[in-house]
């Protein structure tokens, strides 16, 4: 608490530098209208205009019960931010369209967008254009960025949004110094903007001029619209100050990290920590030393980066330690009080392949991270350009590895389709992995070079599922994975371009094909699952459409996945679903005739 | 010594030597016809499959299958591609019988069928599905189809800093799967065997890549139950149905040569051929026997063998003693524009040579390419056979020789030496011993030459080199250096030894060039003051084969020479680099370089002169 008291004596208004706005009330907002209410939970659909709400908390939601257009509706936060990383979920009913306006002047909007091919600025995650009258009639509308892709999912989902937003610098005499940026906003997993410089305040905005704070603000104008886990971090508090840097370089090999009696090669003080001071390439332990400065009591957290092993020790404690590569960030945090504080970093490299290479920067909750090194003592990356598989006029099949919930699968076809509705299938297992929807799969991996993960991604946001064979017999369990001799796979045909996969259910005495492709509407995937032979449980055979953490029935023959995630549409007869062990559920189809037949909408 | 070097230096085909006129040169006869690729199409080629309908079919990494017509460029030298089949894994090997395609994938041999005959595959069924770890290095070839129909297929180990097979099943073994898909394990102790075939006598022989447990490229003739060397999948050896029992357990890790390993284990199967690392190639890749009655080339019955990393074929020439494969290997043809991973003859007898470079880097700088090996029925003056006898060697020649280059003993430089057997990557020549000329014959036609040697070792390569043997028409030979792996010594008496006795020029006793050679650092490198002028630098570097993974200002497969030179290493220390090469110095660079510790000590040092000027010389010339 102590801590809460020291941070609003540097900021001139109340404010925590982190935290998830708990939605139990509203009292994190400045003067909300009657439209902003908390409630417990909701059920979206694709086609309804309305949510149904349950009450309880945890959900911010917007309801129209006024007219249109008051501003007074829209929501501020009581948080006034500068510099921010914001987090949230939304979702929106079908035709909803609102707005998140950071400092209540430049506005990233959020709208029903879904399945749309072209997109603009005022498209969902669109940064929204300036306007201005002085333009004249029909040329008010400038600037604005449409998002690099249409990452929307379906209405009555939830959606994920993330901004990193810089805020516009001002010098003394209050002139703008430096425009505002949108450095990084993802989409629902996919980046649709990174280093977006806007030249002024979006239109709508709140104010008549920039400062350098201000509110979050949401559209609350239009219609209903929904957030929920809204977490941020602004960047307001001082860090600590770096000191002169003194270093000794000895020669050898020093497996324990002790000089011990060893000579020293190089000796001498920079500004900054760099590994260019230890002029050999390998054989050698390096020992930096600094003094630097913490502002104030709190958590600071130390991350490393290093290609061979080391130390790294604050008033002789040592924290981040072992061997490693320099792409691995090693993390340990400590508490410090203000003042002085004594930091050693050793750093041998016993071998001569591999990059010299040595980091250490420091973060404290509510201000940015502080290298210690100078900029040049971490390699750049390598520049490799994305191999990208296209599916643009016909439909694409690759196979390659795949990592499915951190499990490198080695047997996965991937099918892109023009509509851009894309699939991954683990061919051992006659099993999904995964679907999304934009562009199909980047390949780079694979193909570049040697190719050494082997490996693809979706470029797209992917909706992950179980990866498990879907059929069962009636009450049966449904097996985490079945053996070659239970589930022989006997290959695909290609049918209008697409695979129908071929399996020979041994244990079942049935053959099933398994066809996969966009719905009618392009709203999802249509999975149709033949059963052929005659096997006999076959007239006992359920399909279990998704293993899940929640399944809501939202509609006749809809229900919703994972707390709207994604949903699963079927065409007849009456879903099951089962209570598992672990919390999960399991929805369960019946046959029809000799075919299952199930959607995946989002 | 300087003589030796004038003629060698006359020899060299590219380079920036001034070329005499009417030399001799490998394209005047083996002529390489590039087949124009479309620019959308990455077309790294993994295998190929001659279609008795006069197309061509290529499969390639990026799962594909392209379908070629006019491959033979008869009228038109456009080819057009027509994409048969994709979204396979990788394909390292492809045939097509019956109408239908073969292929492998990483984890799958697969039949793909065109069923409606539009043209483009339609089904794609597993005939075998392999097991994979997931490691990037458990690649799949094959099929090779038998008479019988059988499917062969290889399968390479993964590499986790060493081959290891026993991530998944049958890795480092060689199987063979019926059209139904039983899988028999047949021959293990693999690496990485990216080429293998069969000959007209149905003996399968695949190539070896130079790694862990593999001193340098080879080619070894398998039979059931034989063991290649690379213990990484060994694990497998304990499956019931592998052919034998062996552990990692039984076999020696001490560095010996692998003809001792071999007395006490006894499936460990040595290699019909070694091709010296460095010198005949650093990733040997296909091979396929000439079984085209002469159409392909003046070798017929001979076998060539690719080379991914240098970008060239090679011949090999056998012969069975005591049942046991032999013979030699000696360079063909270079200059390709890729690394060869594939070889098949066309239906006119030509070879198509399919590549791909991706990470392995290769000499010829494209990163992928398809071009065709033709003989145009010149006749070059060329070793032609090598048979060993139980006291030396008889050589035949393609054209008559002068007699009187016999007579010379700069035309002669002959030594053996071997590998180690050990589980580091790759290994230094060891054991070298010169060879004494005893006496030499010359048949009455000219054409074969029979040299009686001291010093013959039984399991040893013999690097043959004749420098100086001329045809009767005075020209060089176009290859002059043949390496016969020795595995059994001939019994018979030599029946054919009979003809002309070659007299020496000199009465003195025959001593080998090798031995004159220079083998230690000069005490003083004063002799080499002043600059190595970069003709003399270049003839070196071919000579030494140095630049088949250098180049002065491009990096190949190692660093180029000015690279080199801002290491700013002194001259004995790039000589003991180049004996004993430190490949973490450059970590970069994926192949590892081999020890060239057969290279004489002052040639090493002509070569670092030079190196180590080309950062002057760059000041130099940026003055104005």
């Amino acid at each position: 608490m102590k801590y809460l008291i020291l941070l609003i004596s540097i900021i001139t208004f109340p404010s925590i530098a982190q935290q998830i706005i708990p939605l139990k009330d509203l009292s994190a907002f400045d003067a909300p209208s009657k439209n902003w209410t908390i409630e417990g939970r909701l059920k979206g659909s694709p086609s309804d205009s309305l949510f149904q709400v349950s009450m309880g908390e945890g959900i911010l939601l917007n309801t129209l019960r006024g007219g249109k257009y008051h501003r007074e509706d829209d929501l501020k936060f009581k948080l006034k931010h500068g510099d921010i990383h914001l987090k949230l979920e939304f979702m929106l009913p079908k035709g909803a369209n609102s707005g998140i306006y950071l400092q209540g002047r430049y506005e990233l909007q959020l709208f029903d967008s879904w399945n749309k091919k072209q997109i603009k600025f005022s498209d969902c995650g669109g940064i929204y254009e300036r306007w201005d009258e002085k333009r004249g009639k029909g040329n008010e509308g400038y600037e604005g960025y449409a998002p690099r892709v249409n990452a929307s999912k379906a209405p009555g989902l939830w959606q994920k949004l993330e901004i990193e937003f810089q805020a516009p610098r001002f010098d003394a005499s209050g002139k703008k110094i430096k425009n505002a940026i949108f450095k990084k906003v993802i989409l629902n997993g996919v980046i649709i903007h990174e280093n977006i410089m806007v030249s002024g305040m979006t239109r709508g905005a709140l104010f008549e001029k920039e400062e350098a704070y201000g509110p979050i603000t949401i559209q609350g104008d239009h219609g209903q619209v929904a957030f929920k886990n809204i977490w941020y971090e602004t960047y307001d508090l001082p860090s600590i100050s770096p000191g002169k840097v003194s270093y000794k370089v000895f020669e050898g090999k020093f497996p324990d990290l002790k000089e011990g009696e060893a000579k020293v090669v190089f000796a001498g003080t920079s500004d900054k920590i760099t590994q260019k001071s230890i002029e050999l390439r390998s054989d050698f332990l390096a020992k930096f030393e600094e003094d630097f400065e913490v502002p104030e009591l709190d958590d600071y957290d130390f991350k490393t980066n290093w290609t061979g092993s080391g130390y790294l020790s604050i008033d002789g404690q040592i924290l981040n330690t072992g061997a490693h590569w320099y792409t691995e960030n090693v993390f340990q945090k400590i508490k410090l009080d203000k003042g002085k504080h004594h930091l050693v970093l050793v750093y041998a490299k016993d071998f001569p392949w591999g990059p010299k290479s040595l980091g250490v920067s420091v973060k404290r909750v509510g201000s940015r991270w502080v290298d210690l090194h100078e900029r040049t003592s971490l390699p750049d990356p390598e520049a490799v350009g994305m191999i990208e598989l296209k599916a643009e006029s016909e439909p694409v099949f690759q196979r390659s590895f795949f990592f499915h919930k951190g499990i490198k699968k080695t047997h996965v076809i991937h099918v892109g389709d023009p509509s851009g509705i894309h699939y991954s299938y683990n061919l051992k297992q006659g099993a999904l992995l995964q679907v999304w929807k934009g562009k199909f799969l980047n390949v780079t991996q694979m193909w570049e070079n040697r190719g050494e993960p082997q490996t693809s991604e979706a470029l797209g946001a992917p909706i992950v599922l179980d990866g498990k064979f879907p059929i069962v017999v009636d009450h049966q369990n449904q097996e985490d994975s079945l053996q070659a001799d239970q589930l022989v796979y006997k290959g695909y045909k290609i049918e209008n371009g697409r695979p129908i996969f071929i399996y020979d259910w041994k244990s079942a005495n049935l053959q099933i094909e398994d066809r996969i492709e966009p719905n009618e509407k392009g709203t999802g995937l249509t999975r149709k699952l033949k059963i052929v032979g005659a096997g006999p449980n076959k007239a006992n055979l359920q399909l279990v459409a998704a293993n899940a953490t929640l399944i809501d029935d939202v509609q006749t023959n809809l229900n919703a996945i994972n707390g709207n995630e994604y949903f699963v549409k079927w065409k007849k007869g009456k879903s099951e679903v089962l209570k598992l062990a672990n919390h999960q559920f399991q929805m369960r189809l019946p046959l029809e005739g000799e075919e299952f037949n199930y959607e995946i909408i989002w | 010594m300087k003589k030796g070097l004038i003629i060698l230096l006359s020899f060299v085909v590219f380079g920036a030597i001034a070329q005499k006129k009417n030399v001799p040169q490998e394209a005047d006869f083996y002529e390489i016809k590039t087949i124009p690729i479309p620019k959308e199409i990455y077309l790294e080629v993994g295998g190929i499959a001659t279609m008795p309908d006069g197309r061509l079919a290529i499969s390639t990494r990026r799962g594909e299958i392209w379908i070629l017509e006019n491959p033979y460029q008869q009228e038109s030298h456009q080819v057009s591609f027509h994409r048969f089949a994709s979204g396979m894994h990788e394909i390292l090997g492809l045939a097509y019988d019956n109408g239908v395609f073969y292929c492998s994938q990483r984890g799958e041999l697969t039949k793909v069928t065109d069923l409606n005959r539009d043209g483009i595959a339609d089904s794609y069924e597993p005939v075998y599905q392999f097991e994979l770890s997931g490691n990037y290095h458990e690649y799949t070839y094959g099929p090779v189809i038998d008479k019988n129909g059988d499917m062969w297929v290889s399968l390479n180990l993964a590499w986790i800093g060493f081959g290891e097979g026993k991530f998944s099943k049958w890795r480092g073994w060689f199987v063979k799967i019926t059209k139904d898909g039983k899988l028999e394990p047949f021959a293990g102790g693999l690496r990485s065997p990216a080429g293998y075939s069969f000959n007209v006598d149905g003996d399968l022989f695949y190539g070896e890549n130079q790694g862990d447990w593999v001193g340098s490229g080879r080619v070894t003739h398998l039979a059931k139950g034989d063991f290649a060397g690379n213990p990484g999948g060994l694990k497998w050896a304990k499956e019931p149905n592998s052919p034998f029992k062996l552990t990692l357990e039984e076999i020696p890790d001490n560095g010996n040569p692998m003809f001792e390993a071999a007395q006490k284990v006894k499936n460990l199967k040595l290699p019909a051929v070694w091709f010296p690392h460095a010198i005949m190639g650093i990733s040997t890749s296909d091979i396929l026997q000439d079984t085209t009655g002469g159409k392909f080339s003046p070798f017929p019955g001979q076998y060539f063998v690719s080379d991914q990393g240098q970008s060239k074929v090679m011949r090999m020439g056998l012969e069975k003693i005591n049942g046991v494969y032999q013979g030699f290997c000696i360079n063909y043809r270079e200059g390709f524009q890729s690394g060869i991973l594939r070889e098949r003859f066309g239906l006119d007898g030509s070879m198509f040579v399919g590549m791909t470079s991706r990470g392995w880097g290769s000499t010829g700088k494209d990163d992928f390419g398809l071009q065709r090996l033709i003989w145009n029925g010149k006749m070059p003056f060329e070793i032609k056979e090598i048979h060993s006898k139980s006291d030396g060697f008889e050589i035949s020649f393609t054209k008559p020789v002068d007699e009187n280059s016999l007579k010379k003993l700069s035309s002669y430089a002959l030594r053996s030496y071997i590998y180690k057997y050990q589980h580091q990557y790759g290994s230094p020549i060891i054991d070298v011993k010169d060879l004494k000329i005893k006496s030499i014959k010359l048949s009455d036609d000219f054409l074969t030459v029979r040299l009686v040697l001291e010093g013959v070792r039984k399991f040893y390569i013999h690097e043959l080199k004749f420098p100086g043997i001329m045809s009767q028409a005075g020209e060089n030979l176009l290859h002059e250096t043949a390496y016969f792996t020795l595995n059994e010594i001939a019994s018979e008496i030599n029946k054919e030894g009979q003809g002309k006795l070659v007299v020496m020029e000199s009465e003195k006793a025959i001593e080998p060039q090798v031995s004159a050679q220079v083998k230690t650092v000069p005490k003083s490198s004063k002799s080499l003051s002043g600059l190595v002028s970069e003709t003399e630098a270049m003839g070196l570097l071919k000579k030494h084969t140095c630049n088949a993974c250098h180049a002065k200002d491009k990096r190949i497969i190692g660093p180029s020479f000015e690279e080199i030179s801002k290491r700013k290493y002194s001259d004995k220390q790039i000589l003991n680099l180049v004996y004993k090469p430190n490949p973490s110095n450059w970590p970069d660079y994926a192949t590892e370089m081999a020890p060239m510790s057969h290279v004489p000590a002052g040639d090493v040092l002509k070569i670092a002169k030079w190196i180590n000027s080309l950062g002057n010389r760059k000041e130099l010339e940026n003055r104005d």
